[in-house]
């Protein structure tokens, strides 16, 4: 399906293997690709976001993510899970640290996805993407067809990200970017209830 | 083990869906704290049968999973 990645898309795809590079993660994950996503310039996610304000805001974003890491990936609504069950997940963080240092719970992302994923022979790489990236590549793809669109853009990517649940999701809503809002920006509010 | 059954009983709460985001969420946090303490075992000399011991598992589980670092 990499043959129907606009060039912006494709642009993501690799960002994001560039941003798992350089923070020294094992895999591609679905923050690499947002990450990637913030990169862009004059493409239509990138347009998107910056309607919604978010061009603006790309540090508090990157910031947001750095924060999730270190709670080892989890997401605020799976601190609030675990603390259904009476864990505190600040406190099991804080810890570890103390016993492990800081950061310890970072970057243990391991080996969740395929040592050669199906990505890897476009990219080159040998790279794993995670489950959770690949699925959201096919989220992207089930978008586009929806939209009746022929290519899966950068914006299908984006949609993607804020259409699955996850840190990516939570990040961007609480920075006023959802699947609703993307939606409007990027197709007109019209099927979307006015406010 | 009062509090392991009230953890059990939470959850199993009445909405499927929380006690199934905790559990999820308590998954994801448990293979963080494992790679966690086998590192910290490995740097501390131990061998990978000590590891597997005191984990439960066979050494060839915990070799596999993590032997590669």
């Amino acid at each position: 399906m990499f043959e129907r990645f606009t060039k912006d898309a494709r642009a993501v795809v690799l960002g994001a293997v560039g941003h798992s590079e350089r923070m020294g993660a094992e895999t591609v994950e679905e923050q690499h690709l947002l990450l990637s996503l913030l990169d862009r310039e004059g493409s239509r996610a990138s347009f998107a976001l910056a309607s919604l304000g978010l061009d603006r805001h790309k540090e508090s974003v990157t910031e947001a993510l750095a924060q999730a890491r270190r709670r080892g990936g989890l997401s605020r609504a799976d601190a609030d899970a675990l603390s259904g069950l009476g864990l505190d997940l600040s406190e099991i963080v804080s810890r570890i640290e103390e016993a492990h240092g800081v950061g310890a719970l970072e970057s243990e992302g391991k080996a969740k996805g395929r040592g050669k994923g199906w990505w890897s022979g476009f990219l080159g790489g040998h790279r794993p993407f995670t489950r959770g990236a690949k699925d959201l590549l096919t989220e992207s793809l089930r978008i586009a067809l929806a939209q009746h669109d022929r290519h899966i853009g950068d914006e299908h990517l984006l949609l993607a990200l804020t259409a699955r649940p996850g840190v990516p999701a939570e990040v961007l809503a609480d920075h006023g970017v959802t699947y609703a809002s993307l939606r409007r920006v990027l197709y007109g509010g019209g099927e979307a209830k006015a406010s | 083990m009062t509090e392991a059954t009230d953890l059990a009983e939470r959850a199993g709460d009445r909405d499927p869906r929380i006690g199934l985001r905790a559990v999820s969420a308590l998954r994801r946090l448990l293979e963080q704290l494992e790679a966690v303490q086998v590192r910290s075992a490995r740097n501390q000399g131990w061998s990978w049968q000590e590891i597997a011991a005191e984990l439960g598992v066979s050494r060839q589980a915990v070799h596999k999973k993590y032997g590669r670092q």
